[in-house]
């Protein structure tokens, strides 16, 4: 079993921190797996990409285009770049954050509507997860933070969670913020069992 | 041995200190950066590692080290051997006592800025051997036998990554630390070996060089480092892949070889002879004889230049052999970019296609084709960032000096303060390498340029390269203003110290005080401004640029926003006053700030995430986990909206 994901988004939004937990997980478990980031030279908010190959040995740690089985968005826009890297028929996990460039802002630029992503993403495979950022569940009162959610919907409802069990990927989130395992414990969890974003 | 997660980077450095380096030193630089990070990172007795103020420095240190009998290394960006090459060709032909390991981090498709250099030619032109680990596991190991090989043959040993292997994260085996051996120091006087004067000693410098690298030959061979693979049978395809690129010829071969391949390829690959390539200079002859000899086409894998491949071609004449080479010369595989499994895959389509208008793939992004692009996100400078300040009074001081924005070049250098030319700033002309802003100025004014020049400058590539340049401008008594953009960390690379930064984050060194270097240096006029005055700062250019006649040097002085934050220090804190704010963006399109939001419901793109409740006016949104209230937009907001509050 084998997985090539692309995880795409805004530096600042966390891809990389989701990257960094999958491959701790795989090390966990036992499953051969490499990470390479590509931030690029944006502190914060510039395009950021991870790409992660779980349960192969002796592989090439970048994912050419059209080769990602699972490709993860965190930001509308961002998505049709992380598009490029979709297999035919792979699934594409949209978080449908909209984080406007200040040209966009100024109107100076365009932006794309939630429905030309999502029919751009049907062109490539039908398997779309959106989640909606607007519908982010609380924990004790306090939003939970997008990037564990997603990581959840990962495990839960994607071909991740057939290589990575969910008592795993908890014990890695706890081991690294102790402190917060009750909240991240409540984000993953409510990521496992999320709903589509209309 | 231990399994754990680590980065190419990382495996060097602790390749490195198995290996008993005494020394290191480097100059930072993507992607090369995290060798020496890791390593500062570490407490490490009787060693000593540096960030130096420039590769040459760096790689003079690490040679002096390993001429005096210790082990050395010196780490750097492709961009980095540039300047670090004229002490290198002179130390390549003295060679070396003590095992000298020269780590570069080559970046083909750029993901670090600047160009697709290949080093790979360095040591070509330098007679120095080259060593190209495939992944991090390989990288923790041929460091070690790249200090081994350099103290076996006596000379300097280049050790290659390129950018996936470098910053990529795997679970490789590694060894226990073991403390240092400490060796002796030897203090060897041999003027024929470690001068260039004369002729008859460079002439036997030079053929000792060479004699040195064909005895590394020898021992590459005899270790096995390059791995050969004929096929049972004579004939099928013969591959030739160079380091990085090797995983992907496995990936691609297995696929090849699986079920539901294309039966032609399938066939094909039945005979298959491969030469697995982890030193690439020397080139390994007898081996790719070997492997010609028992092929009917070569397919050779190398990213950017084809090195490699026109050895094959030469070897194939030698040999009187005339065979298809697929690779770059043939036109199937490009020189640009980094190679993955679709372009192996795209050269064993080639390979099998006897189709004379076999077309390769585009090795640039093509245009969309769904009929929606991804909004432009350039690059921009972080919220609260001190060269923002600057930037903006740059172009007041060319308007209130009486220019057009057009007519005043102002030129740009690397690092951060090459941000200025993207939106809103729009500012900077050209970007060179380390330190140029300051020769190309003077290039214009020598051109007869009337009108005014700009340079402007980073303190660390001030440090780096720029001195001369400075040096040379009031030396020549050429006109011009430099605005050296001061914020105490080399910061593009991940905020490493430079010799400008304070000297209690120094790591025990002594800080160098910038200003007086530059009074030292005895300009027509300095000033030193803080960049978030944007006033006194424009003021400041101003004079310069109406004082034609000399040089004028503006320090703007300011540590940088992201390590002031992490000392969590705010300057103040920066509020909206929803009833004075008409959304004119006049703070968004001056600043481009990205602590400053547009609420979604102002762009027509749906339900703001800001917070904002029903029925109250919309107004600009100011993000405080961003805003440490450097206080700039405020100046710039024609209402009185936007408010400076104390911290």
């Amino acid at each position: 079993m084998s997985c090539n994901i692309v995880l795409v988004g805004v530096g600042g939004q966390g891809v990389l921190t989701i990257a960094d937990l999958l491959i701790r997980s795989a090390f966990e478990a036992g499953v051969p797996a490499s990470y390479c980031p590509t931030k690029g030279m944006a502190q914060r908010g510039g395009f950021v990409k991870a790409e992660v190959r779980l349960g192969s040995e002796g592989i090439g740690p970048r994912i050419g285009e059209g080769q990602g089985d699972l490709v993860v968005s965190m930001e509308r826009s961002e998505a049709l770049k992380g598009l490029l890297f979709l297999k035919p028929g792979g699934t594409f996990l949209l978080f449908d954050h909209v984080w406007a460039p200040t040209g966009v802002m100024l109107g100076a630029d365009s932006y794309p509507e939630r429905a030309q992503v999502a029919q751009a993403i049907r062109t490539v495979s039908e398997e779309l997860i959106v989640l909606d950022p607007d519908e982010l569940p609380t924990v004790d009162g306090n939003t939970v933070r997008p990037n564990i959610y997603i990581l959840g919907a990962m495990i839960g409802r994607t071909a991740v969670g057939e290589i990575l069990t969910r008592e795993t990927v908890e014990g890695t989130i706890e081991a690294r913020w102790p402190k917060a395992a009750g909240a991240n414990r409540g984000a993953f969890r409510s990521g496992l069992t999320s709903a589509d974003g209309v | 041995m231990t399994k754990r997660i680590l980065t190419g980077n990382q495996a060097v450095a602790l390749g490195a200190l198995r290996a008993g380096v005494r020394v290191a030193a480097g100059y930072p630089g993507t992607p090369s950066t995290g060798c020496l990070t890791h390593l500062l990172s570490l407490d490490l007795p009787d060693r000593h590692v540096e960030w130096s103020t420039n590769e040459k420095v760096a790689f003079e240190i690490a040679a002096g080290a390993a001429w005096a009998g210790q082990r050395a290394l010196v780490t750097m960006k492709m961009s980095g051997v540039n300047v670090a090459y004229d002490a290198l060709i002179s130390i390549a032909y003295s060679g070396t006592k003590g095992g000298l390991v020269i780590y570069v981090a080559d970046d083909p498709g750029v993901t670090a800025g600047m160009a697709e250099q290949d080093s790979r030619g360095f040591a070509l032109m330098a007679d120095l051997p080259m060593l190209e680990p495939a992944d991090a596991a390989e990288a923790y190991a041929l460091t070690q036998t790249a200090f081994e090989l350099s103290e076996a043959v006596g000379t300097p040993v280049f050790l290659r990554l390129t950018t996936a292997v470098a910053l990529s994260h795997s679970g490789i085996e590694v060894e226990e630390p073991v403390p240092l051996a400490i060796r002796d120091v030897i203090l060897e006087k041999d003027i024929a070996r470690y001068t260039k004067a004369g002729s008859a000693i460079c002439k036997r410098q030079h053929a000792e060089l060479i004699e040195r690298l064909d005895r590394a030959s020898e021992w590459i061979q005899e270790r096995g480092l390059n791995r050969l693979e004929l096929s049972d049978a004579p004939g099928g395809l013969g591959i030739v892949v160079v380091g990085a690129v090797t995983p992907y010829l496995d990936e691609a071969l297995e696929l090849a070889r699986g079920a539901g391949a294309d039966r032609s390829l399938a066939s094909m690959l039945d005979d298959v002879s491969t030469l697995k390539v982890s030193a690439t200079v020397p080139f390994p002859w007898e081996e790719a004889r070997a492997l010609i000899q028992r092929s009917d086409q070569v397919f050779v894998l190398e990213e950017l230049e084809p090195y490699a491949e026109r050895e094959v071609y030469l070897a194939a004449y030698q040999l009187g052999i005339d065979l298809p080479i697929i690779g770059k010369l043939d036109g199937t595989l490009p020189r640009i970019g980094e190679y993955t499994l679709s372009t192996v895959l795209s050269g064993m389509d080639r390979a099998v296609s006897s189709s004379p208008d076999w077309e390769a793939p585009s090795a640039l992004p093509e245009a969309d084709a769904k009929g929606v692009s991804p909004a432009s996100r350039p690059i921009t400078v972080c919220a609260g960032c001190p060269h923002r300040g600057t930037y903006l009074a740059i172009e007041a001081a060319i308007k209130e000096a009486g220019f057009e924005k057009e007519e005043v070049m102002v030129a740009g250098d690397i690092g951060c303060t090459i941000l200025g030319m993207n939106p809103p700033f729009d500012l900077l002309w050209n970007e060179v390498s380390m330190g140029s802003s300051l020769g190309i100025a003077q290039g214009y004014v020598h051109a007869g340029l009337k009108t005014p020049v700009i340079a402007t400058i980073g303190d660390s590539t001030f440090f780096h390269g720029g001195m001369p340049g400075l040096i040379n401008a009031i030396q020549h008594r050429v006109p011009l203003t430099l605005v050296l953009m001061d914020n105490g960390w080399t910061a593009m690379t991940g905020m490493q110290v430079n010799p400008g930064t304070d000297e209690d984050r120094q790591l025990g060194a002594r800080r160098v005080d910038l200003e007086s270097v530059v009074r030292g240096l005895g300009p027509d006029r300095v000033a030193v401004v803080d960049p978030y005055d944007v006033r006194v700062t424009t003021d400041a250019i101003v004079e310069c640029l109406r004082d034609i006649g000399g040089v004028g040097v503006v320090i703007a002085q300011r540590e940088c926003a992201i390590q002031a934050a992490r000392r969590k220090v705010r300057y103040g804190t920066v509020s909206v006053d929803a009833e004075k704010c008409t959304l004119c963006k006049q703070c968004l399109r001056v600043t481009g700030c990205p602590a400053l939001s547009l609420p979604l419901e102002a762009k027509g793109l749906g339900e703001s995430p800001c917070g904002d409740s029903p029925g109250t006016r919309l107004a600009i949104a100011v993000d405080p986990s961003l805003c440490n209230g450097c206080g700039i937009c405020v100046s710039f907001c024609p209402t009185g909206a936007l408010k400076k509050g104390a911290s």
